[in-house]
């Protein structure tokens, strides 16, 4: 059986990828996929502890389909958002949605 | 297989909140089809926002715990009205102010109750998952409503970074949940109380870990300093509506969250996490407060304002106990009438002068003295100036913390409120100091001051609602017990005796 600390160790490199996505990628759409390599960092753990802490019930389980549920919604959500600002400036540059600051 | 017979009944308020929300949406959708006034919308949602208010009060004293997803007791009541009281508020305030910004009203108000309805979940939360759904709905909804003043390019910039910041401190949240997850092997907060209460020897690493993640996504929600640079963006951005939701409604059910996580499950590893929960509140509360005092815009004023009255209610949280739990929820009740009324009266400002400069409130007292007033009585109360909310709470608050060993942060909480008082000042300054645009000098000859009559009124709803608010702040200010009463009964089912 593979030890449970594999999968801790590819999560939270997957964690860290996308963090450093998210610091690094200026295209909002990018950003996006950086934050969804998050969520499925956060995926990998729950199902994890679930089958080697908890093997009885699926609560961890269960969170992971919410996770991917949810993080589906907020990506259309954050699209339309993106969409809009695309439509008034024919950019998904983040640095360029810099009119409000300090 | 559990048992699902609960008292359904229990619900009844989340219920209406949700069903209003699909009835606005589908009737603005279809409101040729079906003949309707659009003019109903915002009258509708005050009623539901009334109705939920009420129908939480029919069940105080009586509790359920729905398989230890949700428990409906006074705590979650007291959110509940909270809840209520400022979505009615706020629909009142600025039903013309929707009217004339927003195109879509009915999404409008339909992401204001969904809001409401996630910040209950969040209060009346038992498990991470639930918390998360809560705290997500809210989010969601939020999002949205930031980014719907489609006129104004700033709301759409607003809603960018609020919804990719948002997504960062979501996944770093749900990833030291999913540590706290490992580390009790379970999303019940009983259980992991339980489990955390014998010992954590060998778990000491992740759980570590995932607090440090979880201060960090919920310090985003409720924007304390370091992870507070979408507030002052997103609150100048946002039509100043949601901008009153963000600061009361959003802040307060992430506040309830907080103190149900450390209030339970992780009180018993509470000397891992009362450290990082202090030195947070000394950062939002110092930076929150400096930065406020070079804004030249009325809402980023306002948006580093709250970051700083954050910080005031961190120190509580940091501080946890019986007493610090009960004045925490009693701050909160007076900060956010305060608040609401500043809000409030900066609508009907806006509604007549178009403006959200700070420079643009000069004058204010000659041309209208009574929105000059509630302002000032508003502001006033913020700072913490006797005779008003803010005193009293901050007061009993300060103290509550004091006793908890945590003096020094205290002192440091009341020299910022005194810094705030400055800025707070410079803006009650230009109101009552400064002439008015458009008005004339004296006549040099006879020094006789002939002026045309700049006086505006403000609209019915908005004096009603203001009004309330202002009676609201200076009841509390003087004769607090009813508040501190029902906020003794909440703080009683976090800590029973």
């Amino acid at each position: 059986m593979i030890p449970l600390e594999n999968f801790l160790v590819l999560s939270a490199i997957l964690f860290a990828l996308g963090f450093y996505g998210v610091l690094a990628r200026r295209s909002a759409i990018l950003i996006l996929i950086a934050v969804e390599l998050m969520l499925a960092a956060v995926s990998i753990n729950m199902v994890a502890f679930a089958a080697y802490l908890d093997p009885t019930r699926f609560t961890g389980i269960i969170f992971a389909i919410f996770v991917i549920t949810v993080a589906a919604a907020e990506v259309g959500l954050a699209l339309g958002i993106v969409l809009r600002l695309f439509r008034e400036r024919a950019s998904a540059n983040v640095d360029e949605a810099n009119s409000l600051k300090w | 297989m559990s048992d699902l017979n609960f008292d359904y009944t229990l619900l009844i308020p989340e219920l209406i909140l949700a069903v209003a929300a699909g009835i606005v949406l589908l009737a603005d959708a279809f409101h040729t089809e079906l003949r309707l006034n659009r003019t109903l919308l915002p009258g509708f949602t005050v009623l539901a926002a009334l109705a939920a208010g009420l129908t939480s009060l029919a069940w105080l004293d009586t509790s359920d715990d729905f398989a230890t997803l949700l428990a409906v007791d006074n705590f979650t009541a007291f959110f509940r009205v909270l809840f209520a009281f400022t979505l009615a508020t706020v629909v009142i305030g600025s039903y013309e102010f929707v009217a004339r910004e927003i195109r879509h009203q009915g999404e409008f108000y339909a992401m204001f109750l969904l809001a409401t309805l996630g910040a209950s979940v969040m209060a009346a939360s038992q498990e991470l998952l639930t918390a998360y759904i809560g705290l997500e709905l809210l989010s969601f909804s939020l999002y949205v409503a930031v980014s719907l003043a489609k006129r104004d390019p700033r709301s759409g910039e607003a809603g960018l970074k609020y919804v990719l910041l948002g997504g960062v401190a979501s996944a770093t949240l749900l990833y030291g949940l999913s540590l706290i997850y490992g580390s009790a092997g379970s999303t019940s907060y009983a259980a992991i109380s339980e489990t955390f209460a014998a010992g954590t020897a060998n778990v000491e690493l992740p759980l570590l870990l995932g607090l440090v993640l979880v201060i960090a996504g919920l310090g985003f929600k409720i924007s304390a300093v370091p992870f507070h640079m979408w507030t002052p963006d997103a609150y100048e951005g946002a039509p100043l509506p949601v901008t009153a939701i963000l600061s009361a409604t959003s802040k307060a059910g992430a506040i309830a969250l907080l103190l149900r996580l450390f209030s339970g499950p992780l009180l018993p590893v509470k000397d891992d996490w009362q450290w990082m929960l202090a030195v947070i509140s000394l950062t939002t509360m110092v930076a929150g407060n400096l930065i406020a005092l070079q804004q030249t815009n009325i809402k980023r004023l306002l948006a580093y304002s709250s970051i700083g009255q954050v910080g005031y209610m961190l120190l509580a949280v940091a501080t946890i106990s019986d007493a610090s739990a009960s004045a925490l929820l009693l701050h909160l009740g007076g900060y956010t009438v305060t608040n609401l009324a500043v809000f409030m009266a900066v609508i009907a400002f806006y509604n007549r002068q178009r403006s959200e400069r700070i420079a643009d409130f000069r004058g204010l007292a000659e041309t209208n003295p009574y929105l000059a007033l509630v302002i000032t009585a508003a502001l006033f109360s913020l700072s913490g100036m006797p005779l008003l909310a803010g005193f009293t709470t901050k007061f009993i608050l300060f103290q509550a913390a004091a006793q908890d060993g945590y003096l020094w942060l205290v002192a440091i909480a009341v020299v910022m409120s005194t810094i705030s008082l400055y800025y707070y000042l410079l803006v009650i300054r230009l109101m009552y100091v400064q002439e008015p645009d458009g008005a004339p000098a004296p006549d040099p000859q006879t020094g006789r001051l002939d002026r045309p009559n700049l006086r505006w009124r403000t609209s019915p709803a908005s004096y009603a609602v203001t009004a309330v608010l202002l009676l609201g702040t200076i009841a509390i200010g003087l004769y607090a017990t009813p508040l501190l009463e029902a906020a003794d009964d909440a703080a009683a089912v976090l800590f029973p005796a």
